[in-house]
């Protein structure tokens, strides 16, 4: 046993030794290979940065759009870090493990943040969004009156299904989204269960397999929307909210439009990086967004779905750079 | 003894019937009184509890900057974990900083890590770790698996670095062990997603958290079965070693710890397996690895490329669960080498050192030896033809599985949850404290009723009842095919080389890369997350009912087969009441395993404890209930244990 560990004891000093040999000689033989390649990229002035990523496809487009006019014109490195929405995101914000979210729908959630000094409101990025309740397009085709909201409870029966009871079944919006779906449904009066879907891929899985076997299905969705390219749905018009009277206003019978925002870390922005400035312009339409989204849904990769975009669009970009 | 074990039966038929007798009224009350006080509240909604953790969580959060226990504490913790996990990922994963790649390029990692697993085992292990890491390259997923291998590394270092001491401690001192069981207890079956979130409030989202979450987890194993080596010694040698005047130093140091070498090392291998169920979870706190492609892939619904990280994933368990248990082995030779066995070794191991060498000096010197070269990527060939195989399987097979769904739901699911959630809440109460003297005696009763009195006061009843309704349903399915499983396996040896290596498959493979065909399957209801409870859970039971069956003494099966019983006769006659230890035992895993995903299944449309816990983590005003319903999956937990260990004790005898 002794013995055999001496033997390895011997091994050990061996490997000890080439790696104390490693160590000396610093530099590796590739980065010298590949030093003259990298001359001509612009200096590193620009720095490491991270954008959160978002569980929908339309903000990966956005966000590997900033992304790669970043890389390449002011030489960042940038990291694309999957998180949740909201909470999650401004609490790594606050940490400093990223440092910009390019879509924010979460209304004011982020003011916390703000107040501690940690978040920025850069500002709107040009899109608006609409979220609604939806069905698949098959059903507005069978039964025209099915997108007046009045006569949703006509139809409850159709909706009902191994979840919702006696009730019919009301899939609500994942759980980082803005969802009313629970006081839309008492405020109208309507004899609807909201289930908790707890996906995006949930619902798409709904809204595609029930066009496809025309079974029917009541849902959270919103625009802009590369999967509505895919699927066509049908937006359920609610009464909209009386906003005349704030305190009267219930917020409660149908979702609002809402510009989108872009946020970034207070450290970002006061940087002096080109970086926040890109940040800062960085401004686009719900059909740029949707042109890279599609693509991407498509199979092509991220980043080169986006630098198709980049280079079919030079004037949106170069008014970015500032 | 004889009287006792004669009295049995009769007293458990008896229990069976009460407990027919029992559902039967609480099914009358529930008709009657059904949906009141139930003590439902809107998802929206907090109660005073879930208000009072928010409150506290936002002050924690606007603390973190100012308070001298950050400043002095977590934030010392946080920042040199980050420091050690970004130092291991800067030698396998990471450019080295004003360089392009890591200190070692992926053919050296290939041949560290060869003669790593030489050094500590054998050859055989060595060639099958290689190719297993060669093959995560294949997959397109080296950066990612040396992300994942660095964590998983950083954060088993550190759970040794404290679990092997704290085990030595309680194998050692009966009152330590006393003091740190209910802890121990406490973090097996405490669901990894709940106390991500907490956390993340004291850590940070990011690398230092994720791996504090895994170290919380495996630190226990390593820290039981270390106390449990000392334990289990042979005591002569100790003995021997004091009354020859040894102090406890030198008992502990020569005797002790070289004898229970083996025990330790298999340790080792459970914290290492512990920690690599972590990568997914990993990555929804932002901590690098294999989880993010898996993540990224659920949220654009591509099975495929889930599939292909998941896989690596796999190949990474089976390497490390390998090259650690073929390193325990090596430890059991007490036979002393000869010297030319020694001799030959200190050869090969010297050839082996060489050949890392060359390995390690192409990969910092060549560019194909360094970066992995893309025409070697085969992810999107896999992804693909995964994708065209699942879509194959949802498009052909959903007629069948939302049929089955739908008669789970309408009959089982929904009449089970009436009972427990859609009675008065008092009526439950009453109900579950008789079914627990029932199954498990007077005491564990009084541990129900405190439990359920905690679980009311959060304000989360109505939703707890909910994840128990899924539980309990997903546990009985898993037990229906678990038992079928593993009788097959633990009868037929062929049978047993089938199943394995997708048993072994199934338990690293993380549930998040089978969340989109389940949705595709079942959409988006209760039973997706029940499936997924499944699909997680059957392994582990197959597994102890199928060692449960073949430790049934052959002799006994012979003596049934020459008396003429059929297989049948055999399987329920002899080898299911002799191998009844291990059922419970395996009823107890199916329960913990099944509630240990009722976060995931979450995701896919189980809405109440799972859902709440979700919702927790993004939207501020509602963190207190998602912190609040992630303490009662725990209280949960601990009375469903609680009461299936008493049930096991009373009638395992």
């Amino acid at each position: 046993m002794t013995q055999k560990l001496r033997g390895r004891s011997a091994a050990a000093s061996l490997f000890v030794a080439l790696g104390l040999l490693l160590a000396a000689c610093s530099g590796s033989g590739v980065d010298q290979a590949s030093t003259d390649a990298a001359a001509d990229a612009p200096a590193a002035e620009c720095g490491e940065w991270g954008i959160a990523m978002h569980a929908w496809v339309g903000y990966t487009a956005s966000a590997n759009v900033v992304a790669e006019v970043a890389k390449k014109e002011f030489g960042c490195t940038i990291n694309l870090v999957q998180l949740d929405e909201a909470g999650v995101t401004y609490d790594a914000m606050e940490a400093g493990s990223v440092d910009v979210v390019i879509e924010d729908w979460g209304g004011g959630r982020w003011q916390e943040w703000v107040d501690r000094g940690a978040i920025v409101e850069v500002g709107p990025n040009g899109q608006e969004g609409l979220i609604g309740m939806y069905v698949p397009k098959w059903m507005a085709d069978e039964y025209p009156d099915i997108t007046d909201s009045a006569n949703l409870n006509k139809y409850a029966d159709l909706f009902k299904n191994s979840e919702s009871g006696d009730k019919g079944a009301w899939h609500e919006g994942p759980p980082g989204y803005t969802t009313i779906g629970e006081k839309m449904i008492a405020a109208n009066n309507l004899n609807y269960k909201a289930i908790n879907t707890g996906s995006e891929a949930a619902l798409m899985t709904g809204f595609s397999d029930a066009q496809k076997n025309k079974t029917a299905f009541l849902g959270y969705w919103y625009t802009p929307q590369y999967f509505n390219a895919q699927v066509e749905l049908a937006r359920i018009n609610f009464p909209a909210n009386d906003w005349a009277d704030a305190a009267q206003a219930s917020g409660l019978t149908d979702y609002p439009a809402t510009p989108l925002i872009k946020l970034a870390t207070k450290k970002l922005m006061d940087s002096g990086s080109p970086f926040a400035t890109l940040i800062s312009n960085f401004n686009w339409t719900n059909e740029d967004q949707n042109s890279v989204a599609a693509d991407i849904e498509g199979g092509t990769d991220a980043a080169a779905a986006a630098q198709k975009w980049i280079d079919a669009n030079p004037d949106k970009v170069s008014a970015w750079l500032g | 003894m004889s009287i006792t074990s004669f009295a049995n039966p009769i007293k458990q038929i008896k229990s069976g019937y009460l407990i027919l007798l029992l559902i039967g009224v609480w099914s009358i009350l529930a008709l009657i009184f059904k949906g009141v006080a139930t003590l439902e509240i809107p998802t929206y909604q907090n109660s005073v509890a879930t208000q009072v953790a928010g409150d506290a969580a936002s002050s924690i959060r606007g603390n973190r900057t100012k308070s001298a226990i950050f400043i002095y504490f977590f934030n010392p913790i946080r920042l040199f974990i980050n420091g050690f996990v970004d130092l291991i990922r800067m030698f396998i994963a990471t450019p080295v900083p004003g360089s392009i790649i890591p200190v070692l390029g992926w053919l050296g990692v290939i041949g560290l890590v060869a003669f790593l697993v030489y050094l500590t085992s054998n050859f055989k292990t060595t060639i099958l770790a290689s190719l297993l890491l060669f093959g995560c390259g294949l997959l397109g997923m080296w950066t990612d698996t040396m992300d994942t291998l660095a964590m998983t590394v950083a954060a088993v270092f550190l759970s040794l670095l404290f679990g092997i001491p704290l085990g030595i401690w309680a194998g050692l001192s009966d009152r330590v062990l006393r003091v740190l069981t209910p802890f121990l207890d406490l973090a097996q079956i405490l669901p990894t997603l709940v106390y991500l979130a907490p956390l993340a409030l004291f850590f940070l989202i990011g690398q230092a958290s994720a791996t504090i979450a895994t170290m919380v987890y495996s630190i226990p194993l390593s820290i039981r079965i270390t106390s449990h080596a000392i334990r289990s010694l042979n005591h002569s040698p100790v003995e021997a070693s004091i009354s020859m005047g040894s102090t406890t130093n030198q008992t502990l140091s020569k005797v002790q710890l070289p004898m229970s070498k083996q025990m330790i090392v298999l340790g080792i291998n459970q914290t290492v397996m512990a920690a690599l169920s972590f990568v997914v979870i990993a990555a929804l706190i932002a901590a690098p690895g294999l989880g993010k492609p898996i993540v990224t892939a659920l949220t654009i619904r591509n099975v495929g490329d889930g599939f292909v990280a998941g896989l690596a994933v796999v190949f990474l368990a089976i390497l490390l669960d390998r090259s650690t248990s073929a390193a325990a082995k090596t430890q059991l030779s007490y036979v002393p080498p000869s010297k030319k066995v020694i001799q030959k070794r200190r050869i090969s191991m010297v050839l082996m050192g060489i050949f890392m060498a060359i390995c390690i000096w192409l990969s910092r010197n060549v560019l194909w030896a360094a970066i992995w070269p893309q025409n070697l990527d085969f992810s999107k060939p896999v992804a693909n033809i995964t994708n065209s195989i699942t879509d194959w399987i949802v498009n052909n097979l959903q007629f069948f599985t939302v049929g089955f769904k739908d008669f789970i739901s309408n009959y089982v699911l929904n009449n089970l949850q009436l009972l427990l959630a859609g009675s008065p809440w008092f009526i439950t109460v009453i109900m579950l404290s008789i079914l627990a003297y029932l199954i498990g005696g007077i005491r564990v009763t009084f541990v129900a009723i405190g439990l359920m009195i905690l679980i009311i006061s959060t304000g989360l009843w109505y939703e707890t009842m909910v994840t128990l309704t899924q539980t309990i349903v997903a546990t009985i399915l898993t037990m229906i095919v678990g038992l079928i499983l593993g009788i097959w396996i633990g009868r037929s040896q062929k049978a047993d080389k089938v199943l394995r290596p997708f048993l072994d498959a199934g338990q690293t493979l993380p549930a998040f890369v089978y969340l989109v065909p389940m949705l595709g399957l079942f959409g988006p209801t209760r039973f997706t997350a029940i499936a997924t409870g499944i699909v997680y859970s059957i392994p582990i039971v197959v597994k102890i009912v199928g060692e449960g069956i073949r430790s049934v003494s052959s002799s006994m099966v012979e003596a049934a087969t020459s008396a003429g019983s059929t297989a049948w006769q055999i399987i329920t006659k002899v080898q299911i009441p002799a191998a009844k230890r291990s059922l419970l035992l395996a009823v107890n895993q199916g329960l913990i395993f099944v509630l240990a995903v009722v976060v995931i299944g979450g995701y896919v449309g189980s809405g109440a404890l799972g859902y709440l816990v979700i919702v927790g983590n993004s939207k501020p005003e509602l963190q207190g209930k998602g912190l609040v319903a992630g303490l009662c999956i725990v209280l949960l937990g601990i009375m469903i244990d609680r009461i299936a260990q008493a049930g096991a004790k009373k009638y395992g005898n």
